[in-house]
């Protein structure tokens, strides 16, 4: 039997009772369903991750914290046993996560190829406005040294008491951006002891892009960060001490950054670059999606035994048939095949429609989620469709689907021709 | 053209053995009528699956034009018997709903013959049973002796050397089962395909040019 007749005849045989393949193509539709808007999610989850990511560039600048070692056979759910710190003020306290500048300081003169060192300072701040109008809420942060952002309008920080706006702000101040560079804006803050607010002239060299991460902090000067931390933090008990802070290494290249990497390691400090960074969300979205997609396949397992079953029964059905075909000549190998042509059609047809409503409904979801929560998450769309992972769920959903049709098909091919003739 | 020499066939079923065949030889010619004969378990069904290679003898030999058959694999076997013969039994065994020419052209299917030269000679051999007319009709709507008669045009669309027919007018009444001998006979005349008439209608075997009996898996008489 050439290919093309035993297609044909598989199609032919699934139609003969229409009823029993509808309903076991749903069960598959069902699977294949659910799989495609898990697997959506998580693939969308994930491209909004690389937008967002790629707002900020700086491949050698390492962020750093210091670890807080378990002592072996201690798991994470005992309290955390308390060491003795040793006298000497050079030791990292092995119970915090803090470090002192003045201890970072000494770690960078380790490492001779960091070109700067950025402290993480955090500090609080209580408004911005423009030409004394509105005020309007704001968190400041200055990026670390060798990290840039994306820009809508301007030019990255490069002097003393200068920002760069977060875009829902800019577009509050004015819907023409160019026109805010060099205006100068006014910054609120508490300071001092008592706090009391002060403010501080701050000029506009950039507006910032849109994006997720992008909105959560307008950019300002190192020096001026510096200038605020001192007010609101000089002789509290924990002045100076950070958990946080970055090296930039000098040069390009990238085996450097990852020996600096590596010896931080071995001082006690995890190190990792913004790509270190958006991999591990990365990854961790990626086993969300696996997690998602289990649920996925016990849905496909349960339609792999609507598969068996339709199969068991037309194989009983069609016993004559098959004993007349191979009286007639047609071998083991293509009665097998058949069947097992008739499973994978049933997945096949399964899984087609079942990405058909998912992209269906998830384009509805996309409409819907954009309309009411995903307004400031611009360019992101909740569930993401690519052809090479609707090209998988196919494959995958008619493996099964042939897994599925094995024992039944192997049955049939086995069948003898002339016991078959004469089942009653 | 088929020689079966000392045939023997015994079924097992647990410990329990039964000689249903018994040293039978038989030689089939090239336009021959052969007629089996014999009572209800007399081993006539078993010998003409034995001949037609759709089981295995537990001893003794077939060769068709001197090859010996119980050597062929599996696959050339099923190659042998889809272009060396046809079929035709008690029961129908059609595909009810499928149109009369799809259950015709079956064994050039499976043969791998594309679907035009299918179709004509399909339709030639419909021709040949009178029900041409009939090609597009489920076969599931015609009447048992055109049933019988399409069963009849798709032993012969292989272009079969013997057609083994077991039964084949059981199920027919004598005007309807006239009609399908009749067709038989006039293929064997005219186109010189063997035949092998499973029967225990003394009038049919009477007809063919050959017969012999079976009693007890043996044969008892020959003419
Ligand atoms: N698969 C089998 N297993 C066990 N015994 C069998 C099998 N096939 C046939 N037999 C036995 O072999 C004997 C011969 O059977 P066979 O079918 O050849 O008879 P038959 O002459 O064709 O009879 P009928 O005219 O009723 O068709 C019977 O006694 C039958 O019970
Ligand atoms: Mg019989």
């Amino acid at each position: 039997m050439k290919i093309k007749d035993l297609i044909v005849t598989a199609n032919r045989n699934l139609l003969r009772n229409k009823l029993r393949t509808a309903l076991t193509v749903m069960a598959v539709f069902v699977g294949a369903f659910t799989l495609t808007m898990t697997n959506g999610l998580g693939d969308g989850l994930k491209d909004y991750i690389e937008t967002q990511v790629k707002n900020y560039e700086g491949n050698n600048v390492i962020f750093i914290h210091k670890k807080i070692e378990l002592p072996e056979g201690q798991s994470k759910n005992e309290p955390a046993e308390y060491k003795e710190q040793k006298e000497n003020e050079q030791e990292f306290d092995p119970n915090s996560f803090a470090v002192g500048l003045d201890q970072i300081d000494r770690l960078a003169r380790d490492f001779p190829e960091v070109k700067s060192v950025s402290p993480d300072f955090q500090i609080r701040s209580e408004y911005i406005t423009l030409d004394d109008g509105k005020k309007y809420q704001v968190q400041l942060n200055a990026l670390a040294r060798g990290v840039t952002q994306k820009l809508e309008a301007g030019r990255q920080i490069d002097g003393d008491n200068q920002i760069v706006l977060q875009n829902d702000i800019a577009k509050v101040f004015s819907a023409d951006f160019q026109g805010l560079i060099g205006r100068e804006v006014t910054i609120g803050f508490k300071g001092g002891n008592p706090p009391a607010m002060q403010t501080l002239r701050l000029t506009v060299v950039g507006v910032a892009t849109k994006g997720f991460m992008a909105s959560a902090f307008s950019a300002i000067d190192a020096a001026t960060e510096r200038k605020i931390y001192e007010l609101q933090r000089a002789g509290s008990p924990d002045y100076g001490r950070l958990t946080t802070f970055s090296f930039e290494v000098a040069g390009n290249d990238p085996q450097v950054v990852e020996s600096v990497k590596q010896r931080l390691d071995k001082k006690g400090f995890t190190g990792e670059t913004i790509v270190d960074q958006s991999k591990r969300t990365y990854n961790a979205i990626g086993v969300f999606q696996i997690g998602m997609n289990m649920f996925a396949f016990v849905a496909l397992l349960a339609a792999s035994f609507g598969i068996i079953n339709t199969l068991v029964i037309a194989v009983m059905e069609r016993t004559k048939e098959i004993g007349l075909q191979k009286a007639l000549g047609m071998g083991q190998a293509k009665v097998f095949f058949l069947f097992s042509l008739e499973s994978i059609l049933i997945g096949f047809w399964g899984a087609v429609s079942g990405i058909a409503g998912a992209i269906l409904v998830g384009k509805i979801g996309n409409a819907w989620a954009s309309k009411y929560f995903l307004e400031s998450f611009e360019g992101y769309s909740l569930f993401a469709f690519k052809p090479a992972a609707l090209l998988t769920i196919v494959a995958i959903i008619c493996l099964i689907a042939f897994l599925a049709g094995v024992l039944p098909a192997f049955r049939a091919s086995r069948l003898n021709p002339i016991e078959a003739l004469r089942y009653e | 053209m088929l020689k079966a020499i000392e045939l023997s066939k015994t079924y097992k079923s647990g410990t329990d053995e039964y000689r249903a065949l018994n040293g039978v030889s038989v030689e089939i010619a090239d336009d021959d009528c052969l007629a089996i004969v014999g009572k209800s378990g007399s081993g006539k069904s078993t010998l003409m699956h034995l001949l037609a290679c759709l089981d295995a003898p537990t001893e003794g030999r077939i060769t068709f034009d001197g090859e010996d058959v119980t050597t062929f694999s599996n696959h050339r076997l099923n190659r042998f018997r889809n272009e060396k013969f046809g079929f035709i039994f008690q029961q129908f065994y059609l595909n009810g709903r499928d149109s009369v020419i799809e259950n015709v052209v079956l064994p050039l299917k499976i043969r791998g013959i594309g679907a035009a030269e299918r179709r004509d000679k399909g339709l030639e051999y419909l021709r040949a049973v009178g029900l041409a007319d009939k090609a597009q009709k489920a076969a599931k709507d015609l009447s048992g002796g055109e049933k019988q008669r399409v069963c009849i045009a798709r032993a012969l669309a292989g272009e079969p050397k013997i057609i083994f027919a077991d039964e084949p007018t059981g199920n027919l009444d004598s005007v309807t089962g006239g009609m399908v001998e009749e067709t038989l006979f006039r293929l064997n005349r005219e186109q010189g395909i063997a035949l092998v008439i499973v029967t225990h209608d003394d009038e049919l075997a009477a007809k063919c040019a050959r017969r012999i009996e079976l009693r007890d898996g043996e044969v008892v008489a020959a003419r």
